[in-house]
């Protein structure tokens, strides 16, 4: 590892910000009765969503079911999901990120990178006062905990920023950064998956120091590109950048809902999967994006998936042209008399709108009008909401809600329409609550 | 009817005369304003004018503004040759919005629902806007936990100790035992009705 001497301290200057338990964050940061007591998010789909560190201590995680939550922890407090608090806060959380750095990444809805290079100046501070004034800030405006790397590369940045949670601090300059990589097991770095992890098991490669100390060619010879990058990565060398504008080259689009309870109904499991496709679609025009593949596939109540994948004539993002494709290939997935819980779509091979090929046999007519057709309709969804029109065949899924709810699945926030809001428009503002000011 | 842009120039022209002499002007000055002599070139351009409602006639036949001074959409361009108070003012304006909300990303809002407050002017069903990101200082309202909920309180000093005081007499102060937690400053009370 001679290379890190000469790079200095710090080549670059990475943040890592990790919302600790997200959504049940923000469900404590909102409802004082909650703070330090186990609160899990997802009742309406009967799955945990989130579980905050408290719940999490108990063995309770992402996708256990709340019967077995219940089990686990009696006393548990189960919440509806309030999807919109939860970007409020989230919206607000890159909004801070951006007053100490204009390069953020908004990797997910409770992650970000912050390219902090160079700042140190302006803001008469090391990297490590930014990054922590960074933290402190979110956490004092917004009431949750978040997590922070600071390294030379993403990659290193992310290990910080897991190493300690919640509300972990972990700077990695060049210098500390072998420390931190001989007690990280190889799989737990971001981009290496189950499979790579165990491949280099076979190579007798545990943790992530190892890896890193691989010399280049070795790297070369027994790995590909996305590995060889990571390598260079974790040897202090950031070669992902931070990049600020919103992502827009989706590799595919896809798009699963769970519905309580779960059906044998044919027309309601295919309507459920149709809605799908026209949400994956929504997206994929509002990105310019056409697929030329697509994968629908059905999950049991068993939790058994059952999919197909069909190649489109045509590149295309367009309900109508997509869906015969998605019925032939629901008919031979959808069996009778077994509940289904959840449907998905999945849009792959995506390219950009524009250079659509023709196939040989089609009307180009027909093409021109289905593309004023969805025009009209995505206009239509700005002004009257998403939705207003819609492929007959998903009226089964439109007319009932996606989960039969008890009154107490709805979120909080939304028993409390303020006088003047509507369904659609409430104050982008989110509302602290009291046990009082429900039902 | 379309305006031509020879039109706008000819309104324009009727405009100042009318701001200089304070009265409109008869068609043989109308036809020198223009640069016309033939008094049916004058009559054709009045015709025009009094379809658009610009001008209209008297029941002597005699011309008297219409809507030539009125704010109507289309003569902005003509309207902007006169000065308004406004711009003559040069203010910007702030939205409610800016006007109640300090900070984005840090405010908050809380619907009162007692009457602790009630003295200070904030009643049961106001919704207060509070900011997550300022310090309290002595005599600010503020919104704090207490046994698990948030109480919207004064945020006072009795000698060394920090107690939060209600404003109305049925109440009594509080002694934060252990830890204050404030969930923010109340910056705001709004009241719809």
């Amino acid at each position: 590892m001679r290379k890190i001497e000469f790079l200095g301290s710090w080549p670059k200057a990475i943040v890592h910000l990790d919302g600790d338990a997200f959504f049940a964050s923000c469900e404590q940061a909102v409802h004082p009765e909650y703070r330090g007591k186990p609160v899990v998010t997802g009742k309406e789909r009967g799955i945990v969503a989130a579980a905050s560190y408290e719940a999490k201590r108990l063995g309770i995680s992402r996708g256990v079911s709340l019967w077995d939550v219940k089990r686990i922890c009696p006393d548990a407090i189960i919440v509806p999901s309030d999807y919109e608090t939860y970007s409020l806060f989230s919206k607000r959380m890159f909004a801070i990120m951006r007053r100490f750095s204009p390069v953020v990444e908004e990797y997910s809805i409770d992650e970000g990178f912050v390219d902090l290079t160079g700042l140190q100046r302006p803001f008469h501070a090391s990297y490590e006062g930014i990054a922590r004034q960074m933290k402190q800030t979110v956490e004092k405006e917004l009431g949750i905990t978040v997590s922070v790397g600071l390294s030379v590369s993403k990659v290193l940045a992310k290990i910080g920023s897991k190493w300690k949670k919640p509300s972990g601090f972990v700077s990695l300059p060049t210098t500390a950064i072998f420390d931190y990589l001989a007690k990280t097991p190889v799989e737990k770095i971001w981009g290496i998956g189950e499979k790579t992890a165990a491949y280099c098991e076979k190579l007798g490669i545990q943790t992530a120091l190892q890896f890193a100390e691989k010399n280049e060619d070795y790297i070369k010879k027994h790995f590909i590109k996305p590995q060889y990058e990571i390598w260079q990565e974790l040897n202090g060398y950031s070669v992902y950048s931070v990049t600020a504008e919103e992502k827009t080259d989706y590799a595919s689009i896809s798009k699963t809902k769970t519905f309580t309870p779960p059906s044998k109904e044919k027309a309601f499991v295919y309507a459920q999967l149709i809605k799908n496709l026209e949400n994956a679609c929504i997206k994929a025009r509002r990105h310019h994006l056409v697929a030329g593949k697509v994968v629908a596939f059905l999950k049991t109540q068993e939790y058994s998936y059952s999919g197909l994948e069909a190649t489109l004539n045509r590149l295309s993002s367009f309900p109508m042209d997509i869906a015969p494709l998605a019925k032939e290939m629901f008919e031979k997935i959808f069996e009778e008399n077994v509940p289904y819980r959840a449907t998905g779509i999945v849009l792959v091979d995506l390219q950009p709108e524009g250079n659509v090929q023709m196939s040989l046999f089609e009307s180009p007519l027909r093409v021109s009008r289905l593309q004023r057709l969805y025009q009209a309709i995505d206009t239509l969804a700005q002004k009257m909401g998403k939705h207003t029109v819609f492929l007959g065949a998903t009226a089964h899924a439109h007319k009932i809600p996606q989960h039969i709810l008890e009154r107490g699945d709805v979120p909080v926030r939304k028993l409390n329409r303020l006088d003047g809001e509507t369904i659609r428009k409430h104050l982008s503002i989110p509302m602290l609550m009291n046990k009082g000011t429900q039902r | 009817m379309p305006y031509t842009k020879k039109l706008l120039l000819q309104i324009k022209q009727l405009k100042r005369f009318f701001l200089e002499n304070k009265r409109m002007p008869s068609y043989r000055e109308l036809g020198a304003l223009i640069h016309v002599n033939s008094l049916s070139a004058v009559q054709y351009l009045i015709q025009r004018l009094s379809m658009l409602g610009v001008v209209q006639k008297d029941s002597l036949g005699k011309l008297i503004p219409g809507r030539l001074f009125n704010p109507v959409k289309v003569l902005g361009t003509v309207r902007a040759g006169f000065p308004s108070p406004a711009e003559e003012e040069n203010v910007d304006t702030i939205s409610l919005d800016d006007w109640l909300i300090e900070n984005k990303e840090s405010t908050f809002m809380l619907k009162v629902s007692g009457d602790s407050m009630i003295d200070a002017g904030i009643l049961p069903g106001d919704m207060v806007i509070l900011d997550k990101g300022k310090n309290p200082k002595i005599g600010d309202v503020v919104v704090a936990e207490v046994d698990r909920e948030w109480t919207i309180k004064y945020f006072e000093k009795r000698g060394e100790e920090i107690v939060l005081t209600p404003a109305n007499k049925k109440y009594p102060l509080i002694h934060p035992k252990e830890e204050l937690r404030i969930a923010g400053v109340v910056t705001a009370v709004v009241r719809k009705y």
